[in-house]
């Protein structure tokens, strides 16, 4: 520190001409909330930090893209007068990629400024704990949105290209990005609060593998073998309300988006499964404020 | 106990409290705290325990205070702590800084954290990185960076936004004695020299007194003792003094100190002065003559400040006084 050794110990003797004041313009809250958006949004597709951060993200992009890219190709070839699988389903179909991404990307966003500790500078600036917990959430939402409508929107340009009828597919594309909408929030939610109560890396991810995947699979075969072998529509709908993944098909099955269930979810099930959703989403970012509150009090 | 501390420049303190009080169930972290801060450098001194990372937590809205009130920069804590949040500048005792990040980026992101726009947090970055005195190191990972580089890069990040005051909080915890040096002179700087007004805490009276216009004591969450520096030294007061120049100079100044009736003795290279004669102890006597005695020798005095003497000692006497 070459400046310092020149400057007496004293008060007020010689003012440091070095240090400059900041004079320019402050932001408010809302572009603060903007920027700290955009940044968990890049960060969570491993952009703006390491290289090796990107891996995982573009793979899991890559391997969901991949069949949308062959089924583009079918259609576009062999002329098909449809789509092979509805957009909504295609989302279905790929969800075990879906919720490893929430899975292994939650944590980047949930995980670090509270394992590190950084969360407390955050919340010393002006944002409150709960916007931040908000644009976090925000920010991975947006991420699984986009991880979803990719494929969907590559599979639309196809049908597009092999002169499918527009405005089918249009409806039917709308359809599977609203639901894409509501499961990218109860994902990011769910995946979300899990990392932030489980700091380390590695039990954040297996909690979510365990809430996203192994718990859906289980609903799944409870849902069949209450339709199948319990002959009950509605415990097999009803047990439907139990994991994100069953929610969103359910919803998807009530809207003819093109999404198979056991048993057909309609009459007052629609709305339940749509409140369900709601609170479920409301419910882990409730989870995620007290959350971040209680670390930056420590 | 309404004690205010030091010259307060502008029309309202700096940091005032309320009888703040904070208890987590049983433990009392705070006790009925009443105390007004002004600018310049405040040190927060007490033992492990005595609620000084309660209290600066409490001032930035982080914690809610069991009872009481207080403003920060004029701004009540509950009603406007955001105000206050964009104001301040917080730098914690504990490690805060993700490893995978360079200082350079994280202090940039911060200050955006702060408001502060995209090339602006740029600029701002490498000029408080520069103050602090992270070089080449501020584009490595943080997670490699040494005690004393990691506490930099956090007083850096509480600068980055140019603050009207910062907490400070133990910066010099796990610091040898030349980084401790260093950083307490940085802290000096900022108060005296960056015009941000400071609040530091550590358990060390002797060092928060080498830099600090006004000492604030905690025992156990009970305010032992407010008061400028200079009352602290007037009563016990060892000084330490340090002029420009060799040791024939540090010689030339503590044998005139002795002509004068002060006690002096070389240590390294300053020259220790004991407690004044009671002729000389009053009102800051024996300050205004070694600056005299030094300004008819020719010397810079580079270094007028009292000795370290241990919390201990203020214990004791706020113990007596009590
Ligand atoms: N979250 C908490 N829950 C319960 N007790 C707490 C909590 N935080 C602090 N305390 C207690 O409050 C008291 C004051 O703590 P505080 O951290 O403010 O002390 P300090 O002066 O900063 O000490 P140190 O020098 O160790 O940092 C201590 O007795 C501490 O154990
Ligand atoms: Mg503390």
């Amino acid at each position: 520190m070459p400046d310092q050794a020149a400057t007496p110990g004293r008060p007020g003797v010689i003012h440091d001409l070095g240090y400059r004041h900041f004079e320019g313009v402050r932001e408010g809250t809302a572009t603060i909330a903007r920027t700290l958006f955009v940044t968990g949004l890049r960060h969570a597709y491993g952009l703006g930090r390491s290289g090796k951060s990107k891996v995982m993200p573009f793979v899991l992009l890559a391997m969901s893209l991949l069949p949308a890219a062959i089924v583009v190709g079918v259609v576009v070839l062999t002329g098909l007068g449809s789509l092979p699988v509805s957009y909504a389903d295609y989302t279905n179909q790929t969800q075990l990629l879906v919720s490893l991404f929430a899975a292994s990307q939650a944590p980047v966003l949930f995980s670090r400024d509270l394992r590190h500790r950084s969360i407390v500078l955050y919340l010393a600036r002006p944002l409150s704990s709960p916007v931040f917990a908000l644009m976090r959430w925000l920010s991975l939402t947006v991420a699984m949105f986009v991880f979803t409508a990719v494929p969907t929107v590559l599979l639309f340009a196809g049908a597009m290209l092999a002169g499918l009828d527009k405005s089918d597919q249009t409806s039917a594309v709308l359809k599977a990005l609203t639901l894409q909408v509501l499961l990218a929030a109860m994902l990011a939610g769910v995946s979300g609060l899990i990392s932030s109560v489980s700091l380390r890396r590695g039990f954040a991810v297996v909690g979510s593998v365990m809430a996203l995947i192994v718990l859906t699979g289980v609903v799944t075969v409870m849902q069949n073998i209450a339709y199948y072998d319990g002959d009950s529509e509605s415990v097999s709908v009803g047990v439907g309300l139990l994991s994100p993944w069953s929610l969103h098909n359910g919803l998807g099955n009530a809207w003819d988006a093109g999404i198979d269930t056991p048993a057909p979810v309609d009459g007052a099930w629609v709305p339940a499964y749509a409140i369900v959703a709601l609170l479920l989403v409301a419910g882990c970012l409730l989870g995620l404020v007290a959350r971040f509150r209680k670390v930056a009090s420590r | 106990m309404t004690v205010v501390t030091g010259e307060l420049t502008g029309p309202l303190p700096v940091i005032s409290t309320a009888g703040l009080t904070k208890h987590y169930g049983t433990v009392h972290a705070l006790t009925d705290l009443t105390v007004d801060v002004g600018d310049g450098v405040t040190g927060l001194v007490g033992a492990n325990g005595a609620g000084k990372s309660t209290l600066i937590k409490i001032l930035l809205g982080l914690l809610e205070p069991t009872a009481g009130h207080a403003h920060v920069l004029g701004h009540d804590i509950e009603e406007h702590s955001q105000e206050i949040r964009r104001l301040v500048g917080y730098m914690p005792e504990h490690d805060c800084l993700p490893p995978d990040v360079s200082a350079s980026d994280f202090v940039v992101h911060m200050a955006r954290m702060s408001g502060l726009g995209a090339s602006a947090a740029r600029e701002r970055a490498a000029d408080v990185l520069r103050h602090v005195g992270l070089d080449e190191e501020r584009y490595r990972p943080m997670g490699g960076y040494s005690t004393g580089m990691k506490q930099r890069a956090k007083l850096a990040q509480a600068l980055a936004h140019d603050p009207r005051l910062v907490f400070l909080d133990e910066p010099t915890n796990g610091l040898d004695p030349a980084a401790r040096t260093d950083m307490l002179r940085l802290v000096q700087r900022i108060g005296n020299d960056f015009g941000i007004a400071v609040l530091v805490t550590s358990h060390l009276l002797g060092e928060l007194e080498q830099v600090s216009d006004h000492v604030i004591v905690l025992d156990g969450g009970h305010l032992l003792r407010s008061s400028a520096t200079g009352e602290f030294l007037e009563r016990t007061g060892s000084l330490l003094v340090e002029v420009v120049g060799t040791e024939t100079e540090r010689d030339r100044l503590g044998e005139a100190l002795a002509r004068h009736g002060l006690t002096c003795r070389p240590r390294g290279t300053m020259v220790a002065v004991d407690p004044p004669p009671p002729g000389l102890a009053e009102g800051g006597a024996a300050h205004d003559l070694i600056r005299d005695v030094a300004a008819e020798l020719g010397l810079g005095l580079m270094r007028l400040q009292p000795d370290r003497r241990h919390l201990e000692d203020v214990f004791l006497e706020g113990g007596t006084r009590a």
